[in-house]
């Protein structure tokens, strides 16, 4: 079930939304995010989610690795609502509202991660970072810092069903609190030997923080600006 | 050529390298055996300046790899026991161009050289695929391209066989020897098996830090392996 787990991985598809410039992508998905928290009404924010549906399919997005990925943060879901019925009956309607936001936070996120790879999001948040040097904060450092850490989520669950195996296997009870410890102590050991060895793996390959060339030279062009405009206007419509 | 003038690497008190002097000529398929724990990856490191020595030089053309630690790296690639763990991006062909923006290759010329390793390695129907979809064997190709993409004079390979299957063991192994014979490449081939250190030509084994043998590999006896604790 976990190796099943893509979350974040990219697919390489030849669609529209694939072609895009990272920085719109990124930008796009902070007013689609901004506008799921916004909306409080059941009407509007299934117009949203049609929406997000429309930009799932034109990324050309499969449905079962979409639902795939969503399907491990049902124990979320379950225990959100749980806590709705128990403590706020009153208020469930807002319970499946936060619910369904969570979702669309999630797809939202996804359409970006499925249809950019991670030297085109480095790049794409390194440039939009830039004013961060100013402050002593390196742009790429902190865009390499996120990237790395979409790449090794399927290690992290990798790694994590290896011993929750072999754990099983000596009759380990992963019920038992004391069991679970026995999962995350060697799991903490194995990624920060990963951390350590990624590291050398870039110094070795002579990363500085400054950046000196791109392999995906990005550049804003007039599709980008008319699929940022286009965007725009679906979520004024559905806001108003 | 690199060298090693008595090297000596200590951490927390222990003493993990003792003494060692050494050179690798330039073109040369050098092997490094010792048992787990005997220092060979510590050693291996030095080469690349990811360690440097507590006391004592190492030289890599004559450049030392305390004041000048990029420049080494330029010239000397690692490419190490786990690949799973030394692929920075998620897509191979920008895994593979990750060390040639570090060193800030212009864009066209970068393509160009990424398409002639994928070519060069038989992987060019993987350019596009996720490094977490690849087999072992393709991801240790991937991360051997990446270090080749860098145009490196030596190669340090770290166990590479450790996490292949026989099929794959065998295809490493040939296409090191071919870099070397082909590219007059530099092989330091750090392993504690016997099997892989078929296509070297020299051999230094070490046991608890200190080098026991150095010489070329038909001069290997059975009783320095034994002593090095790699007899079956």
């Amino acid at each position: 079930m976990l190796k099943r787990l893509s979350f974040g991985q990219y697919r390489h598809k030849d669609s529209l939304i694939h072609e895009l410039d990272p920085r719109i992508k990124i930008i796009a998905v902070a007013i689609l995010s901004a506008s799921a928290f916004l909306i409080s009404s059941y009407y509007k924010m299934a117009l949203l989610s049609l929406l997000v549906l429309l930009l799932i399919a034109i990324a050309k997005i499969n449905f079962s690795s979409l639902i795939r990925n969503i399907m491990p943060l049902s124990s979320i879901i379950i225990f959100i609502l749980i806590m709705y019925l128990l403590f706020s009956r009153d208020q469930l309607g807002n319970g499946i509202l936060s619910i369904w936001r969570f979702l669309l936070f999630v797809a939202i996120a996804l359409i970006l991660t499925f249809t950019t790879t991670i030297n085109s999001m480095v790049a794409g948040i390194e440039k939009m970072l830039g004013p961060l040097k100013y402050f002593k904060v390196n742009p790429r450092t902190f865009a390499l810092l996120i990237s790395l850490t979409i790449r090794f989520i399927p290690s992290f669950f990798l790694y994590a069903e290896r011993i929750r195996d072999a754990r099983l296997s000596r009759l380990g009870n992963l019920k038992k609190a004391k069991h679970i410890k026995l999962l995350f102590i060697p799991l903490l050991d194995r990624v920060f030997k990963s951390a350590s060895t990624i590291s050398d793996a870039m110094a070795a390959r002579i990363y500085t923080a400054e950046r000196k060339s791109y392999f995906n030279n990005i550049r804003l062009g007039a599709f980008d600006y008319f699929s940022l405009l286009v965007l725009m206007a679906a979520v004024s419509v559905i806001l108003i | 050529m690199i060298e090693a003038k008595n090297l000596c690497f200590q951490y927390e008190e222990e003493a993990i390298l003792q003494n060692i002097s050494l050179s690798i000529k330039e073109g040369s398929y050098t092997a490094f055996i010792g048992a787990n724990g005997s220092g060979k990856t510590t050693l291996a490191k030095h080469f690349n300046a990811l360690l440097m020595p507590t006391k004592g030089t190492i030289l890599v053309d004559n450049i030392d790899t305390k004041k000048y630690p990029f420049a080494v790296r330029k010239k000397v690639g690692f490419v190490f026991q786990n690949p799973e763990d030394q692929l920075v991006h998620s897509i191979v062909e920008e895994d593979i161009a990750f060390g040639l923006e570090n060193i800030g290759m212009e864009t066209r010329a970068m393509k160009e050289r990424v398409n002639f390793m994928l070519k060069e390695l038989a992987i060019g129907h993987l350019a596009k695929k996720n490094v977490n979809a690849l087999s072992m064997g393709q991801k240790q190709l991937t991360a051997l391209a990446g270090v080749l993409a860098m145009n490196p004079k030596y190669v340090v390979f770290d166990e590479p066989t450790t996490m292949l299957d026989n099929r794959n063991k065998k295809n490493i192994l040939s296409i090191i020897n071919t870099i070397n014979e082909k590219n007059n490449i530099g092989i330091i081939m750090v392993t504690n098996v016997l099997d892989d250190i078929k296509y070297a030509e020299k051999v230094v084994v070490l046991k608890n830090g200190k080098m026991i043998f150095n010489d070329k590999k038909s001069k290997l006896s059975q009783k320095i392996i034994r002593e090095a604790g790699l007899d079956a």
